[in-house]
């Protein structure tokens, strides 16, 4: 028995240490090809010079200053020689290193009499005479961070995330008389919003994926974030339900954390567009984002229909469900992390199609009929047509 | 005036950390300010003085030290003063060599294009004989690609430079008979044209008349454009190859003293080009040749056109001469002449 156990230990031990070889191997291969330099490549033709391009991350505006943040995304350093306003050279200085290496960032720092709410160009140029381009589409001061600015952004999201979830609530006492069907036809309403809502996030974390320079913004980027939260909250909701499918104020708190989400980059989104100038945050897009989300609150009472939870837990869900808009709107509209935000909605996605699967498998086994009714597949339609067309008004 | 705005600036940036809040505050004081409306002629001290700073913003402050401008004061002189016009004497021999090269030139403050040169600078060297002298170039091309020089003026055809193409490490030797008298380019005629002139192959030819010009402090300027990002648009204009480089270093002339200027077009992609004096004016003889002068502050010239200007300054000062299209004036076309008793 002793002999077996030594034994087993020292093959352990063997395992461990041909685990390592590989590695060191490979550390070797990389050694000998990183000090080759380019002549691998010479033996099948000549490397193109590289793109010298800079990746302009954020361009702010104050009284009579623009600052221009930019980004080496390529492998080989970058020079930054020269900076133009509206086609025309202007003199700057650099708050951070002159040359970037891969991936640092500096910011240039422009003394210019820059016209409010007009279009305006902005590029820097590398010592390779490569110009990278910014089109700002209407300059206008870019926020600071200040009490009312913080207020404002924190009113913006109670007005779009936390009220209109909390009106959604109050279809609670109406759904408490509604028939098994009616209820089930509800919870397929829920996930059709909550597809709606995954399919929106997923989308935007792509596009903005896109966006961003290859070094950076692979799509794995959003895979990795679905795959993140979807796991996570799987992982959740069987701690929370020790196995069972989730009900009742359970399957509420899990719908209330994907919405939440999802409000969280929908904030973020709100923030960091207006921020750069790009919407005009008026009366309309507000309302319509309150007419949007007021059905998020329904989404989350349905599974509550047909238990006792108190007042304080009711709140709770709102705060669950509303308050990220909050949250967004100020990392939105004072950062500027462009790979974050992806991050964000596809963390947002992963989260809506999980509880999507919740509320599936709540509705098979709870409704009358299952999945498969009439009035499940009605409600799910529902869900969709009714986000989408209220999505119309925040387009 | 600019100086003191960087270094605000740098100040405010540099003690963000130190003094978040005193920061925050001013920046929010600042936002309020611009939310009505921009309204300079506030009697607001603190607005007065960012409207008396802002004076110092763009071109207009471009002078000295503030010019972005590349090398030192008198690197572009061999460019700017022609070689002396030799007195008409008949079957004289004029014999220059040119050496066509692949170099890397700063046009601007650390950046780099990767010109083709007639002996190291784009404009080429000034090439200068008097009508009726026998002119012989011999040219040699070091460069990577085949090259030519195509002279305007009036010659044989054989010596035009463009059916004899030489390739990398060959030779030509161009010889004719200068004329006629004025001021005419030169350029290599390989193909793609367009690359091989804007590249940097070209340069003034000077041809004076037998019966010399009035003696005058004698400039040579050659406005040029660089596409650094071979978009088909110039990023960077210039005379004489580096941008705001006569804005860093004025060109000093006496007062009532004649200066004259042989000013050709050598800007690739922009159909034209063009000079402009502040506070004086000028009388300008298009191509060199005839007898007739125009009195005017602004001339224009098509790719390829050039003339001469004249001119004695009736004031001391600075002035400032740029291309009238704003854009060019901005990427670098812009300089001064220091008017000096």
């Amino acid at each position: 028995m002793e002999a077996g156990s030594a034994a087993s230990e020292g093959s352990r031990l063997n395992w461990r240490i041909w685990a390592v070889v590989p590695v060191l191997l490979l550390a070797l291969v990389v050694g000998v090809v990183v000090s080759s330099g380019s002549s691998l490549a010479e033996l099948v033709g000549t490397n193109p010079p590289p793109a010298d391009e800079f990746d302009i991350r954020r361009v702010e505006f104050s009284p009579g200053e623009i600052r221009i943040t930019v980004r080496n995304p390529q492998p080989d350093d970058l020079t930054i020689a020269n900076v133009n306003v509206d086609d025309a050279i202007v003199p700057y200085t650099v708050e951070g290193s002159t040359t970037l290496g891969r991936l640092r960032s500096s910011t240039l720092v422009v003394p210019f009499d820059w016209v409010d709410g007009e279009p305006i160009v902005v590029g820097v140029t590398s010592s390779t005479g490569i110009e990278t381009v910014e089109e700002i589409p209407a300059a206008i001061e870019t926020p600071q961070p200040s009490v009312e600015g913080f207020l404002g952004y924190a009113l913006i999201g109670f007005l779009v995330g936390v009220l209109p979830v909390g009106l959604g609530m109050l279809w609670l006492p109406a759904l408490r008389q509604a028939s098994p069907v009616w209820l089930s036809a509800f919870m397929a309403f829920t996930a059709g919003l909550l597809t709606f809502l995954g399919l929106d996030a997923l989308f935007e974390a792509f596009e903005l994926q896109a966006g961003l320079p290859s070094s950076l913004g692979g799509s794995g980027l959003v895979l990795l974030g679905v795959a993140l939260s979807f796991l996570g909250m799987t992982a959740l909701s069987g701690r929370l339900t020790r196995g069972t499918a989730a009900t009742g104020l359970t399957l509420a708190f899990l719908i209330a954390l994907g919405i939440g989400l999802h409000n969280l980059g929908e904030g973020l989104a709100i923030g960091a567009s207006f921020a750069i100038g790009e919407i005009q945050l008026g009366a309309f897009l507000i309302v319509g984002f309150m007419i949007h989300n007021v059905t998020e609150g329904l989404g989350i009472a349905t599974p509550i229909a047909k238990s006792r939870v108190a007042l304080l837990a009711l709140a709770g869900l709102v705060l669950v469900a509303g308050a990220p808009t909050i949250l967004g709107a100020w990392v939105g509209g004072y950062t500027s992390s462009d790979v974050l935000i992806a991050l964000f909605f596809a963390i947002a996605a992963g989260a809506a199609f999980q509880v999507v699967v919740e509320v599936g498998r709540y509705v098979a086994r709870n409704a009358p009929g299952g999945l498969r009714s009439g009035h499940a597949i009605v409600g799910f339609i529902a869900g969709v047509a009714t986000m989408y067309v209220t999505g119309l008004l925040i387009a | 005036m600019a100086k003191t705005r960087l270094t605000r600036g740098k100040l405010l940036a540099a003690a963000a950390p130190l003094a978040a809040v005193p920061l925050v505050g001013k920046l929010a004081f600042e936002g309020d300010a611009a939310a009505s409306g921009h309204d300079h002629s506030s009697h607001d001290p603190f607005r007065t003085l960012a409207n008396h700073e802002r004076a110092g913003i763009g071109h207009a402050a471009m002078i000295g030290d503030e010019a972005p401008a590349v090398g030192g004061p008198n690197d572009l002189d061999a460019l700017l003063y022609p070689p002396p016009a030799l007195p008409y004497q008949p079957g004289r021999l004029r014999e220059y060599t040119l050496t066509a090269t692949d170099v890397e030139l700063e046009i601007a403050p650390g950046i780099f294009f990767p010109a083709w040169v007639y002996n190291g600078t784009a404009p080429g060297p000034v090439i200068r004989a008097t009508e009726g002298d026998r002119l012989r170039v011999n040219f040699v091309n070091a460069g990577s690609h085949p090259h030519t020089i195509h002279f305007h003026g009036i010659h044989p055809t054989n010596m035009d430079g463009v059916f004899e193409v030489v390739e990398p490490g060959g030779r030509f030797r161009y010889e004719f008979e200068a004329k006629p008298a004025g001021l005419h380019l030169y350029h290599c005629h390989a193909t793609p044209l367009k690359k091989h002139i804007h590249k940097g192959l070209y340069g003034a030819f000077i041809i004076d008349p037998k019966e010399p010009r009035p003696p005058a402090q004698e400039l040579v300027m050659v406005m040029n454009g660089y596409d650094t990002d071979a978009d088909g648009g110039n990023n960077f204009y210039t005379v004489n190859g580096r941008s705001f480089y006569y804005a860093k270093y004025p060109i000093r002339v006496k007062r009532s003293e004649l200066v004259r200027i042989y000013l050709a077009n050598l800007t690739e992609f922009d159909l034209i080009n063009s000079l402009h004096l502040h506070a004086d004016f000028f009388r300008y003889q298009p191509t060199g040749t005839g007898d007739y002068w125009e009195f005017t502050d602004t001339v224009m010239q098509c790719q390829g056109q050039r003339g001469v200007l004249e001119i004695a300054f009736s004031n001391t000062g600075t002035f400032m001469f740029h291309a009238h299209q704003s854009e060019f004036a901005e990427l670098g076309w812009m300089g001064f002449f220091e008017v000096m008793d």
